[in-house]
């Protein structure tokens, strides 16, 4: 979704009014009860909070310029990977064997195979259309951020097709955003 | 209240800025390589290894040639092989390994009559020598009393329209107030042809 990513995409950018920041705090502790305690440091209540509104309904949330979520039209918020790297137990995690790595890094979506196999892990508690992280065999940090297509249960059954939706990978254009001026 | 996160440190690559351990899968692992032996030895060890063997090498190899030779002849090999290297960096490289192409640094300047005797100067491609389009703009609207404007151009790139014909002396004012960009490289349309101005 990121691949291509650059300044020029964003339509546009405004500093939210106070409810609505409370909104996205309040959903984003929701969906990552790891985070309540460091919330108050990622998002200060002090400083502003920017959303900036990206074509085909993405949304990002921004704070002191560091894109920090990210979310496509009303879906739950999830972490830009920097921000997973940092806080790497806030999400519920997905491994895939070493073969798949490589095309992960080129944007492809997660195949079922790839997570059944010896060198993957599944968290079976996860449903369909869940935010997971994506690690990879043998190494230690996420590599992708993934929206689950179906259930780990159904993954493993059915074991055929797109698994995880790859949202956002390492070296993508969101990725390569670091900070946004 | 539970025990505060810590937000764990990763080791990014200086060069790539991937996690050190994804290097291998970037967009150029060689080029990490020098990097991520120096930073992160124990992630690669067979990086190491290689490092090792390769300045035993060289260190036998100098030995060698300095054993035969005399220095002058010495010198001329390395430096070919630093020119070398310089050039490989120059090559821009897009996500997917794939190559950019170089884009030529040039000034298109092209007419359009927009409504019998009224027209339209566009100005593309000042971008590509550092200017920034908003400011040009302005200076080209105050120079020439006109309105100017940065737009979208059908290519989603963006270029300058002023309105007006100005191709009587846009070239002389580009080259004064941006000395960066050479005459020779500005260029008018004219019935669809390409015409070097100067």
């Amino acid at each position: 979704m990121f691949k291509k990513f650059s300044l020029e995409e964003i339509s546009s950018q405004n500093q939210v009014k106070a409810s609505v920041q409370r909104r996205i705090r309040q959903s984003i502790q929701e969906e990552y009860p790891g985070l309540e305690t460091v919330l108050e440091d990622l998002l200060p209540k002090k400083s502003p909070l920017i959303v900036v509104k990206c074509p085909n309904h993405l949304t990002l949330v921004v704070v002191n310029n560091v894109p920090l979520f990210f979310c496509i039209r009303d879906g739950p918020y999830m972490p830009t990977l920097r921000l997973l790297h940092q806080y790497p137990n806030i999400m519920k995690r997905f491994q895939v064997d070493r073969g798949a790595i490589k095309f992960v890094f080129s944007g492809a979506n997660i195949m079922c195979p790839g997570l059944t196999s010896p060198g993957g892990v599944l968290d079976e508690e996860v449903d369909a259309e869940r935010p997971v992280a994506i690690y990879a065999e043998g190494k230690q940090h996420a590599l992708a951020i993934g929206f689950t297509k179906m259930s780990a249960k159904d993954i493993k059954s059915i074991n055929k097709g797109i698994g995880v939706d790859n949202m956002h990978y390492l070296n993508d254009g969101l990725w390569k955003m670091e900070r946004l001026d | 209240m539970a025990e505060k996160l810590e937000p764990a440190k990763v080791l990014y690559c200086g060069v790539c800025s991937l996690p050190a351990e994804y290097c291998e899968f970037g967009p150029d692992f060689e080029r990490c390589k020098p990097w991520l032996v120096e930073n992160a030895p124990d992630l690669y060890p067979d990086l190491l290894k290689e490092a090792n063997e390769k300045a035993a090498d060289n260190v036998s190899d100098k030995l060698q040639s300095v054993g035969i030779s005399s220095g002058g002849a010495d010198g001329a090999p390395s430096s070919a092989h630093t020119g070398g290297t310089s050039k490989k960096e120059e090559v821009k490289r897009l996500p997917g390994g794939k190559v950019k192409k170089k884009e030529r640094q040039e000034v298109i300047i092209e007419k359009v009559v927009r409504n019998k005797r009224k027209c339209i100067t566009i100005v593309k491609g000042l971008e590509l020598f550092g200017i920034k389009l908003s400011d040009a703009s302005k200076k080209l609207g105050k120079k020439f009393a006109t309105g100017a404007s940065v737009v979208k151009g059908p290519t989603e790139k963006e270029q300058i329209d002023v309105q007006g014909d100005i191709i009587y002396d846009i070239v002389e004012f580009i080259t004064d107030t941006w000395p960066d960009v050479p005459e020779r490289s500005i260029y008018f349309i004219e019935d669809g042809k390409k015409v070097q101005a100067a």
